[in-house]
Parts: C-alpha cells; structure tokens; sequence
C-alpha cells in the first residue's frame, strides 16, 4: 500500500501489510509489515511496524519490532523501542530509546478494542444491598408468581390509598 | 594539575599528526577520577572510570568498558559506556557499541548492531563549564 505525496491521512490507520508514505498522516499508525517514510513525508502520529524506515519527518513514538533506520534526510522526534537501531550521519533525532528484544508477532487488527471491565466486583456488594427493591420490581410486572404477589401487597401497602403501580419503577431509595 | 599528572606518569601520551596530544589507555591501564584535557582521549581494552572532559575526541575500543561522563568534540563508542555524554560536534556508535545513558550530541549516528538506551538530544550543545 502507497500513499501519494498529496494523499493525507487524519485518524487511525491500520494496514496488513507494508505501508510506503509520500504524503501526510496525523493520528495513529499500526501496521503489520514494514513502513516506508518518505523524503517528501511527515508523519505526526504513534506509530507501529514491523520495520521502520525515515527518510521524511515523523513526530510521535515509535515502535518497530525489527528495526528502525533513520536516513540522513530523516528527522524523528519522539521516544523511541527498538531491537536494532540506526542513525545515519546527517538525520536528525530526538527522544528517548530504549533497546530490549521486542516479541516479532504482529499486532491484532484492533477490532473496537473492548475495554475490560473492572467495576464488577466493585459492583456486586451494593446489588446485593438493594436485592429487595429488585423483587419489587419483577413484582408489579408480573402478578401471577407466588413470591410476586406478596411483594406486590407489600408495595400496596407502603403506597396506602393509591393504586399499586403496575408499570412504575418503584423507589430506590 | 590532574591533567599533567596523567601525562607524566601514562606511557601512551603522545602527539598526533594533527598536532593534538592524545592519551591511549591500553587493556592494562587504567584511570579512575576526573579528566580535563586538551587533547584526544583514547581507550583500548582499558578501564576507566570518572569524568572526562576533553578538548579533542573520545574514542572507546571495543571490549573496552567505561562508566564516565563523557564531553569531547567527536566520541566514537565501540564499547560499552554507562553515563551521561555529550559530543559537541558528533556521536558515533558503532556496531559494537553499548551505549547506556543521556546523550547529547550535535550530530548523530549509529551504525546497525549498537546498542542505545537512554534520551537522545540533538541540536546545539549548551556549554557546561569544564571543570565544576
């Protein structure tokens, strides 16, 4: 996949595959193969490749889980984790680097990442706390069940005079 | 006065082509302290440790291990060096070299098989006065 020196990208960008940039990104950048920036290139956006190749301006991190060249026309600001690095004579760079032995697997397509959810435990203990007000509700919707339509004469009973409400959510609180 | 010392007592002060003195540390020497100097400053296999300030360049061999902070005009890393370092003119890592600390470094390169951890910073050096 190429992207000509007119074509822009604003957002997230994911390629399977190689990726050979002529023109403008902006946002993030992940990427499958090898990324190609080229002299005419800029490139403000976190990205991610296999194989990292500079001739044009990137701002952003970086991580390349190969390697990554910076060429002598090549200018990068912005931290930077690699496995095997190169600087050409003339390039100009500037941020952090940190060199350790990256995994080589690719990265999943981010499909709408879900976020985990953590609250659930958290949760639980207040559930459990309002269990009555719970069986209130399954009550006015259903008067056949047993259980149902004791609860249900419980709630005729705290709204004394007024019809048992047969849809409303009764209080919480 | 350190300075002079090290030049009485190493074997290896001797005057470049260029004119510049340099000091060789070779596998059985070694250096520990502080280092200002108006030469180049070369160690091969040697150990060293400290602070050098030179006038000239720094250049560390391969096998050759160095905790120090480095300032020199041209350093060529082809050991390995702990600390911070600041090259006025250029940084050269070579293929064997292990670089882990700051670096500031005018212009900039790393050959293909270095290693580099630390902050990069690239542009005009501002001057720390040599010595304190």
């Amino acid at each position: 996949m190429a992207l000509g020196p007119r074509d822009r990208v604003v957002g997230l960008l994911y390629v399977d595959g190689d990726l050979r940039v002529g023109g403008v990104i902006e946002g993030e950048l992940e990427i499958t193969g090898d990324l190609e920036v080229e002299d005419a290139a800029t490139i403000k956006a976190s990205v991610a490749a296999r194989q990292v190749s500079i001739r044009g301006q990137v701002s952003g991190p970086v991580v390349a889980r190969k390697r990554l060249v910076v060429s002598r026309s090549g200018s990068l600001i912005g931290d930077v984790q690699v496995p095997r690095l190169v600087v050409q004579d003339g390039a100009t760079f500037s941020g952090n680097v940190s060199m350790t032995a990256l995994s080589d697997a690719p990265p999943k397509a981010p499909v709408v990442e879900a976020t985990p959810v953590e609250a659930a435990p958290v949760e639980a203990a207040p559930v459990a706390a309002i269990a009555p007000a719970v069986e209130t509700v399954v009550a006015p919707t259903d008067g056949a069940a047993a259980t149902s339509s004791r609860t249900a004469r419980k709630v005729n009973k705290s709204s004394k005079g007024k019809p048992a409400p047969t849809k409303g959510k009764p209080k919480r609180r | 006065m350190e300075t002079q010392e090290i030049v009485a007592t190493t074997e290896h002060a001797e005057s470049k082509r260029d004119g510049q003195k340099k000091i060789v540390l070779g596998p059985n020497d070694s250096l520990e302290g502080k280092l200002v100097y108006d030469g180049h400053f070369q160690v091969d296999g040697g150990r060293a440790e400290g602070e050098f300030r030179v006038g000239g360049n720094i250049d560390i061999g391969p096998n050759t291990t160095v905790k120090a902070l480095l300032e020199a005009s041209n350093v060529t890393v082809k050991g390995e060096v702990e600390g911070r370092l600041t090259a006025r003119d250029k940084l050269t890592i070579g293929k064997s070299g292990r670089l882990n600390g700051d670096v500031q470094a005018r212009r900039l390169q790393i050959e293909d098989g270095a290693t580099l951890n630390g902050y990069v910073r690239m542009g005009d050096i501002e001057q720390q006065a040599p010595g304190s």
